[in-house]
């Protein structure tokens, strides 16, 4: 009797427990069920009315960064969904993935294989290069011609060039400033009173009289700002147009070098020069105590008590931007090179398909889409018209006060010379941006991306180094005879030498592949 | 003689512990100043203990946009007790099954637990078994399931139960009880300290999580406290050490400022520092179970 009633109880509990498992993955498959599966939507009317009516309807997912959360993203991507399924039988899942984590979600999600359509990358965060390399994305050379004939006119060739990885094309770039010109960011209320003139300003040592002028009357200002990562990178144009391949490694040419010669950076003549410049500076106060130890001024940015910094992306309009971020004060742009274009300068921000797709044509075309239809581009950049901006003149908008939808970041989603301005920005600054972007001095070794692959062990030793000796030296903190030298001589040791050799035989190898 | 040595040696290990205590509360007590500071204050003068004007400016900005927030707060909670009580019942569940000596399995169940707490499949398995396999992914359970059974808890319980005199649960049983029945209304009531100390140990797990939430949670909704603060945190700084790479803009004026994430610290330890004081008396016993056999 006590036996079967417990025998009963068992299988009951067993049961239970093992219902609400398979409930719960069940009632979460339904919503996975969508995700890339051509499972066909109630769109079946509308595809008799569509413009292609051989396309079978497709869901795409979409990942990218956004680094606030939107609340009315889903009315958003109702409103896209209609222009999306009438001109390409598509619906778009958007998934926007908050950005600090964004790089360790993907690289995880492409690890395990999931599905997945579009994902947006860069040389910055969950790297282009090494995913390519690495079978991530599908190559869409062979797929332009047919399913985004507009996008590839749309680019200059400089850009696909840029794009390439050994040779092939991964994705497709959102097009906005692609030059990086170095200088100055200066508050204008200080240039202003202290009389500095711009123009001559054409080296990094031409500022330090007006620094000492801040240091001496301004006492509760920092004269110029520096974080713990130093300016050197920021300032390699300016000292003899030098440019990095490896950015870990701290190795690379000299631009205006026809034999594209690969050099040790750290060993330099120019860093030693920046270093002895940094040093006299931090001795003289003009220089932050704290650098070699703080990871970024913004707050004290945002409080307007720094005078002047130094930026590698003086694009037209950085000024307003600026502005913003230092708390309302204006800013002087002088610039100290000339606009140039590199691969690291081009590849800021593109967007790949997936291996996985089951759609890769379909997302292409959407891609086309996006960066050639005006109002696709300004629903996903900005929102409802009406309801989340108001429009000012036939280019120009402005987001509403506490709109629900108002990521800011153009940049992420597709062409910002196509989406409308907003309000502060203006047309001459695109024309300038376009301009320079035509016009800028081009890298010898444009389309050349290193793959760090045979020589990780040496770069991981030699970040390990970066990071130990980068920071004081950099900031001007240390004394440069000395620690230079040992900087110099661990870096040989942990195997820099290994590296140029590897990176020279990379560019060899290609200059001879693409005779260049 | 004898009583100067004692008071010695009892100066000297309150003296170190006075350190290290005071180590570990300055932070602590700096965050809080901070948190209560004026933003323009600390900016230029740097952290004080006492802050320098005392302005509730941080809280106001959090609590500005306060659904996002309480959002966080809510599922947090409910992930926290739902995962305690469904964890802390499950653990105690397999525990008494293996101090049961009648239990035929007990070597084989003893070293499969113990062999999961020595090797696991590592990241990438993990996820592609929770999303693919459960399709888990993006839904409250995947916040709750990964961690109800800790092997070391088991271990844990499992020693406290093994002192349960094997008379009373026989003696149960005789009266007519069945196994279910001996379990709830006999042992659990008798294992009141180690289930405290577990549960209180289960609790913190959850309430800490950020891990599960930024691997697998897309929705906004399902956000949980200590991944919010981790967003603000990393968004901060990962554009403070790469803005030099970026030529498109994030806008830094949308970023709260150090006094509003202070207070985002505080909200977000600042339940479990009133909850733990609650459970002390529980956990001084708990400390020591499973560590003396009788």
């Amino acid at each position: 009797m006590g036996n079967q009633k417990r025998r009963g109880m068992q299988a009951v509990l067993a049961a239970s427990l093992g219902l609400t498992l398979v409930l719960s993955a069940c009632s979460s498959d339904n919503k996975n069920n969508a995700e890339g599966n051509n499972k066909p939507v109630n769109s079946s009317q509308t595809a008799a009315e569509s413009q292609s009516p051989k396309l079978e309807p497709a869901e795409l997912t979409w990942y990218y960064p956004q680094w606030s959360t939107q609340p009315e993203t889903k009315e958003v991507e109702e409103a896209i969904n209609k222009i999306t399924k009438e001109k390409i039988n598509a619906t778009i899942k958007l998934m926007p993935t908050d950005g600090g984590s964004y790089e360790q979600k993907l690289n995880t999600m492409v690890a395990a294989n999931e599905e997945f359509d579009i994902a947006w990358t860069s040389f910055w965060m969950f790297n282009y290069a090494q995913n390519a390399r690495r079978g991530a994305f599908v190559e869409l050379g062979p797929l332009l011609e047919k399913n985004a004939p507009e996008l590839q006119k749309l680019l200059p060739d400089l850009v696909w060039e840029a794009l390439k990885v050994d040779g092939k094309i991964y994705s497709i770039l959102n097009y906005q400033t692609i030059t990086n010109k170095e200088g100055f960011l200066i508050q204008k209320r200080f240039a202003d009173k202290y009389g500095l003139d711009p123009s001559a300003i054409k080296s990094i040592k031409d500022i330090e009289p007006f620094l000492e002028k801040i240091k001496e009357n301004e006492p509760d200002i920092i004269p110029f700002g520096m974080t713990r990562g130093g300016n050197f990178e920021n300032m390699k144009t300016t000292y003899n147009n030098i440019e990095y391949i490896s950015n870990e490694a701290i190795v690379g040419i000299y631009r205006d070098d026809a034999g594209a010669k690969v050099m040790d950076v750290i060993q330099s003549p120019e860093y030693k020069e920046y270093l002895n410049l940094m040093h006299e500076w931090y001795a003289k106060g003009l220089i932050n105590k704290d650098a070699p130890t703080v990871k970024a001024l913004d707050d004290r940015k945002k409080a307007g008590q720094i005078a002047v910094s130094f930026h590698n992306v003086l694009k037209p309009g950085r000024e307003v931007e600026e502005k913003n971020a230092s708390g309302g004060q204006d800013i002087v742009l002088v610039p100290t090179s000339e606009p140039f274009v590199g691969t690291n300068t081009i590849i800021q921000s593109m967007q790949a398909i997936s291996q996985t797709s089951k759609n890769p044509e379909r997302a292409l075309m959407f891609l086309n889409l996006l960066n050639t239809d005006k109002e696709l581009l300004n629903l996903v950049s900005y929102g409802i018209e009406g309801k989340h901006y108001t429009r000012i003149s036939d280019d120009t908008i402005k987001m509403n006060e506490n709109s629900g939808y108002n990521p800011n970041i153009t940049w992420v989603f597709g062409n910002t010379f196509l989406a409308d301005m907003q309000e502060g920005q203006d047309a001459t600054v695109r024309e300038l941006t376009l301009k320079e972007n035509e016009e800028a001095k081009s890298s010898p070794i444009l389309g050349f991306t290193f793959d760090p692959e045979p020589v990780q062990t040496e770069i991981a030793n030699i970040q390990a180094v970066n990071d130990e000796y980068g920071p004081p030296l950099n900031t001007g903190a240390a004394d440069v005879e000395q620690k230079l030298a040992e900087y110099i001589e661990k870096r040989k040791k942990a195997g820099i030498e290994k590296v140029v050799a590897e990176v020279q035989k990379q560019l060899d190898a290609w200059k001879q592949k693409t005779g260049k | 003689m004898r009583k100067k040595e004692r008071s010695i040696a009892r100066l000297l290990s309150h003296a170190v512990l006075v350190v290290v205590a005071a180590v570990m509360i300055y932070p602590l007590l700096l965050v809080v100043s901070i948190s209560f500071s004026e933003e323009a204050a600390v900016v230029k003068n740097g952290y004080r203990f006492i802050p320098e004007q005392f302005s509730l400016d941080g809280y106001a900005a959090v609590f500005k946009n306060p659904g996002i927030l309480l959002n966080a707060y809510s599922i947090t909670i409910l992930v926290t007790i739902l995962g305690t009580a469904a964890g802390l019942l499950l653990t105690a569940m397999i525990a008494y099954v293996m101090s049961r000596k009648e239990y035929r399995y007990r070597k084989a169940t003893t070293l499969f637990v113990v062999f999961t707490m020595l090797f696991n499949g590592g990241l990438v398995p993990f996820y592609i078994l929770i999303v693919k396999y459960l399709h888990l992914k993006d839904t409250l359970w995947v916040l709750i399931i990964p961690y109800l059974i800790n092997p070391f808890y088991v271990m844990i319980m499992k020693g406290f139960l093994d002192r349960m005199p094997a008379e009373v649960i026989e003696s149960a049983k005789i009266d007519g009880a069945s196994e279910y029945r001996a379990f709830f209304t006999i042992v659990l009531p008798l294992s009141t300290p180690a289930l405290a100390t577990v549960g209180l140990f289960i609790s913190f797990i959850y309430w800490n999580d950020w891990w599960l939430g930024l691997l697998f949670i897309d929705q906004d909704r399902l956000v949980p406290l200590q991944l919010l603060l981790y967003r603000t945190m990393n968004t901060i700084e990962f554009y403070a050490v790469n803005s030099q790479h970026l030529s498109g803009s994030v806008d830094v004026t949308k970023f709260p400022s150090l006094t509003t994430r202070m207070a985002l610290a505080v909200l977000g330890a600042g339940p479990m520092l009133f909850i733990f004081p609650f459970f002390q008396r529980y956990f001084v016993k708990g400390l020591t179970v499973g560590s003396l056999k009788e």
